[in-house]
């Protein structure tokens, strides 16, 4: 496959992180606001799901960006950026997702409150992230 | 399971995703470097049959000490602009960089320089090992 097949591929593939992630952010906010409900449970399972499938596409997403760069971990000005907040978006998501597995039961409301503030961090890290890669997709149509 | 246990397996599942990121990369980057003398695939830009690679590069050397050595320094190791040795992108890419330019950071050169410059500019690149 050529670069620009790379290029789509990976424009494809980083959707499902980011639409999925902020899903889960707001399924497991919703949670916690209604925790005592059936409803609230419901989130929750629905949240947990969305990140696991997240987590899943992010893997796609760092292999074809990798082969689209020529396995250029960092590199300069906007791509850098883009970097600088796509790595440790990547790494808190796999955290997250084996965070969300190990938990066998559910939570305590303020166990729950403890998952969601890291959750909430990568809703900003993959939003700079999306932020500096919509730019580079810009920049090089 | 405790959440010690919760905790330090999340950590290790994450690091384990980034020490693969980083093998990946290196291993790609190794094989980039590997194939960078070989000539360009992409033909998009018109080069005239009669030139020769190397006075494609000699003319390229020219241009970028005009148009880029201010910026990228006239060994091309950087100054306001990044050091351009050993660059791991398509020619592709280098022709939209050079072309349309990175906003806020670097002009267009799509005025200055018609195809068969940019071309000349991309052999010239691909010497700088």
């Amino acid at each position: 496959m050529d670069s620009l097949t790379w290029a789509q591929a990976h424009g494809a593939l980083v959707h499902f992180p980011v639409a999925l992630s902020f899903f889960a952010l707001f399924c497991e906010t919703g949670a916690l606001i209604r925790w005592h409900r059936p409803v609230g449970e419901s989130l929750r399972v629905a949240g947990g799901f969305a990140l696991l499938v997240g987590a899943a596409g992010s893997c796609g997403a760092v292999v074809s960006g990798l082969v689209l760069t020529r396995g250029e971990l960092f590199g300069h000005g906007e791509l850098r950026l883009h970097h600088v907040f796509g790595w440790p978006a990547f790494a808190l998501l796999i955290a997250l997702a084996v965070w969300r597995i190990s938990l066998r039961q559910r939570p305590s409301r303020t166990g729950q409150l403890a998952y969601l503030l890291p959750l909430l961090l990568l809703g900003v890290l993959m939003a700079a992230t999306a932020h500096w890669g919509g730019r580079l997709a810009l920049a090089y149509p | 399971m405790s959440p010690v246990k919760t905790l330090g397996l999340s950590l290790g599942a994450s690091l384990l995703a980034l020490g693969s990121v980083a093998l990946l990369g290196s291993i790609l980057a190794r094989n980039a470097r590997a194939h960078s003398h070989e000539l360009p695939q992409w033909t998009g830009l018109p080069v005239p049959a009669d030139v020769t690679p190397a006075s494609l590069q000699a003319s390229g050397r020219k241009l970028y000490l005009n148009s880029c050595a201010h910026c990228h320094g006239t060994d091309a190791s950087g100054d306001e602009g990044p050091d351009l040795h050993g660059l791991q992108v398509s020619d592709r890419r280098m022709a939209s960089v050079i072309s349309h330019g990175i906003k806020g950071e670097m002009p267009s050169f799509a005025k200055k320089h018609p195809p068969v410059e940019i071309a000349a500019l991309i052999a010239y690149l691909h010497t700088l090992e």
